[in-house]
């Protein structure tokens, strides 16, 4: 299957690659699957607890191209935003970015799983 | 499972295979949802001797050949084709025991609201450490640790596979157990991120 370039820019050299430590209060992780292939994902992001903005994502997948490009665009495009707005990101969107073909669509289903996870575990370990 | 046996199109004896009369030599249009079990002439279950598996497919596969339509009327002719394409696609989904689970649940469970996604508690995260772990000893080189990751891992799936016909049999005692089924897909989803991880393990 022939991936877009921007598939292949993501996937060589992918943005955020690492982890913060879990514990922290200001970190949240999401750790997801996808059942159709077996690959897992972990997706992390650091919050400024004033604005609630993202200041800093970063993530690690297990899995095929499509899933690393598609995780690598997302902690991109968690930076900057606030939680609410993140929370707002559908896999669509990253579809339509990586033109990813129908078979691929899981693995953008995933990075937007990753994401939604991550803020509620951020969420749940700072309610105020 | 009981299901009614189709008759012959041509001399109405009843059809082991949806797709061909053993008795008079017809091929049998069907329908386009046609279950691989009619195709294979195989009573819907997870019970299936592989023995009788193979040679119930290697006749079908002989009988629908496509050269023997050669000369037979275009109808025919694509009828043994679709069959053929058919017929091969039934056989390799129910040839290997963890397709044949998938494929079964899938039939088994249309109804009922499973949850997809499951897996059991935990196994997720234990997943993520070990593509870790495994990314080390990759690079590290380590062939008895990575041998002793692969025979770990293959155990654990062989256990997996082990359950599926205890279920499936629990299932036919109980057959609208929602709990049975939903272990049945618990199972084969985590087989599939086992199968994933050994599938990044040099042989
Ligand atoms: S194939 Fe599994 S996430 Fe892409």
């Amino acid at each position: 299957m022939a991936y877009s370039e921007k598939v292949i820019d993501h996937y060589s050299e992918p943005r955020n690659v690492g982890s913060f430590d879990k514990s922290a209060a200001n970190v949240g992780t999401g750790l997801v699957g996808a059942p159709e292939c077996g690959d897992v994902m972990k997706l992390q992001i650091q919050v400024d607890p004033e604005t609630k903005e993202i200041v800093d994502a970063k993530f690690k997948t297990f899995g095929c191209g499509s899933a690393i490009a598609s995780s690598s665009l997302a902690t991109e495009w968690v930076k900057g935003k606030s939680i609410d707005e993140a929370m707002s990101i559908q896999n669509t969107e990253i579809v339509e970015e990586l033109s990813l073909p129908p078979v691929k669509i899981h693995c953008s289903v995933l990075a937007e799983d990753a994401i939604k996870a991550a803020i509620a575990d951020y969420k749940s370990r700072n309610e105020d | 499972m009981a299901f009614e046996q189709p008759a012959c199109r041509v001399c109405e004896f009843t059809l082991v295979s949806r797709l061909f009369c053993f008795s008079c030599n017809a091929l049998q249009p069907f329908p386009l949802e046609v279950d691989f079990f009619e195709v294979l002439g195989f009573p819907i279950s997870f019970e299936i001797k592989s023995a009788e598996l193979e040679e119930r497919y290697q006749q079908l596969s002989l009988e629908l050949h496509p050269d023997f339509y050669g000369s037979a009327p275009e109808a025919e002719k694509r009828l043994s084709e679709t069959a053929t394409a058919v017929l091969n696609t039934a056989y390799n989904t129910l040839r290997e025991p963890t397709s044949r689970a998938g494929y079964l649940l899938h039939l088994l469970a249309q109804k009922q609201k499973l949850d997809e996604r499951s897996l059991p508690d935990g196994f997720l995260g234990e997943m993520f450490f070990l593509q870790e772990a495994l990314d080390e000893l990759l690079e590290s080189g380590n062939a008895d640790e990575l041998s002793g990751m692969r025979d770990e891992m293959r155990k654990r799936q062989k256990d997996i596979e082990a359950d599926y016909a205890p279920l499936f049999k629990r299932l036919k005692d109980h057959p609208e157990d929602s709990e049975i089924l939903q272990q049945l897909q618990t199972h084969l989803n985590a087989e599939r991120y086992l199968r994933r991880l050994l599938g990044r393990i040099p042989a």
